[in-house]
């Protein structure tokens, strides 16, 4: 999945910036198909639409996106994006809208039925579907959550894995199959919490199954201003060591930073 | 199943798997070694093999997933590529205190699957969706 939230970043990266040479340095790490996204809403569901469209019209890729709320427009940045690249791409991926965590859990669950699997299943707001859960529930995660949370991580990378294996015997190209996921904790969010352990330990569930985290973290510093840019944000790739990686080689480890200017649109550079 | 397991569990499920093979027995030192990487869940995991306990379930699409009978006679599902278990044991041992690898119904299916124990049981695709979702099951 990194190597899709790469090209993303590569492909909004400016022209005449100064990227680092992506051919310096040690071999990168090897890509990871299933990621999690942790930060603010708004920002973290524009990154999952942009991994869908670039998935989806640059390597052709089918994509099930779920999410709880309806897509009622797509990013500025986005809709520049489509209007250059093939739009016939977009038709590759369907949005579905699970109302609650159940229905989530059937709707993965039965992609082994589709004809057609996809290659890439994004879930937006797991935390929206994990608090959700919980009858009444509107302030916190509560205890329960931490086996919910791991049925939900652990039946998407089981899913992942089972339709890799099908996308391998049809020597499909689009073959392994990703995983990405965004969530934000009580914490990360700043609202209070009853049990401010239970909000971490949500994340650390959901870090036993998936295999690297793209952290998104706002810059209240002057740079953005310093840039011409509305906000800026610091967008760390990380990970442990899978045995894909290159036994010298490093863990993945990556820093961006993400302008989104007044207009909309949005300029990664790499760091 | 791909594991998330360390190098030695591993080896020691190989292990068994040769030593059974050929012998249709787990000898003391292996079950020595079990109990010493596994803890106290061991010997409860190996009453559910002994108790045949682990059904592997396959669906036309190709889909599988484990099916393991507890001690209490409740069903619970685990999956092929990672760990999970709808148990308590699991929930509080593994998840909340990272005291534990895993729980006695997942070594049950590693054991019933080295030593070819497992039962086998063919559903349909829309009973597997309801086993993977925890809506329902056979």
């Amino acid at each position: 999945m990194t190597d899709i939230l790469t090209l993303v970043f590569r492909t909004l990266s400016s022209q005449t910036g100064q990227n680092k040479d992506p051919t310096a340095g040690p071999p990168p790490p090897a890509p990871r198909s299933k990621i999690l996204v942790v930060g603010e809403h708004r920002l973290s569901r524009s990154v999952l639409l942009l991994a869908a469209v670039t998935a989806a019209s640059e390597l052709g890729v089918r994509v099930a996106f779920f999410a709880q709320s309806q897509i009622q427009s797509l990013p500025e940045c986005l809709q520049r994006c489509i209007a250059t690249q093939n739009p016939e791409g977009l038709k590759k991926i369907t949005f579905s809208y699970p109302r609650t965590l159940e229905e989530l859990l059937q709707q993965v669950a039965s992609l082994h039925e589709s004809p057609c699997p996809p290659s890439l299943i994004i879930i937006d707001r797991l935390d929206g579907f994990l608090r959700g859960a919980v009858a009444g529930s509107h302030v916190g995660f509560h205890s329960g959550d931490e086996s919910r949370a791991a049925h939900l991580a652990a039946l998407l990378c089981d899913t992942a894995a089972f339709l890799t294996e099908v996308l391998e015997k049809r020597g499909s190209s689009s073959a392994p199959c990703r995983a990405i996921a965004s969530f934000l904790s009580d914490a990360d969010s700043g609202q209070e919490s009853r049990d401010p352990s239970a909000t971490d330990s949500i994340l650390d569930v959901l870090d036993r199954y998936f295999q690297a985290r793209c952290t998104l973290d706002r810059d209240r510093s002057y740079e953005a201003a310093a840039a011409a840019a509305q906000e800026a944000w610091h967008v760390y790739l990380s990970g442990t060591k899978i045995p894909d990686d290159l036994e010298d080689g490093p863990a993945l480890a990556q820093e961006w930073k993400l302008f989104i200017f007044p207009e909309g649109l949005m300029e990664f550079k790499l760091v | 199943m791909r594991t998330f397991l360390p190098a030695v569990a591993e080896q020691l499920f190989r292990d068994i798997q040769k030593i059974y093979e050929e012998t249709t027995q787990i000898p003391d030192d292996l079950l020595i070694a079990l109990k010493f990487v596994f803890g106290t869940c061991a010997l409860q995991a190996l009453d559910l093999v002994d108790q045949r306990s682990v059904t592997c379930l396959s669906s036309p699409s190709g889909r599988k997933a484990f099916q393991v009978i507890g001690g209490s006679g409740r069903l619970y599902t685990c999956f092929l590529s990672c760990h999970y278990c709808p148990c308590p044991a699991f929930t509080y041992t593994v998840l909340r205190r990272n005291q534990g690898l895993l729980c006695k119904h997942i070594l049950a299916v590693y054991l019933c699957q080295a030593m070819a124990v497992t039962q086998q049981e063919s559903v349909s695709d829309q009973q597997m969706s309801a086993v993977l979702s925890g809506t329902g099951g056979p």
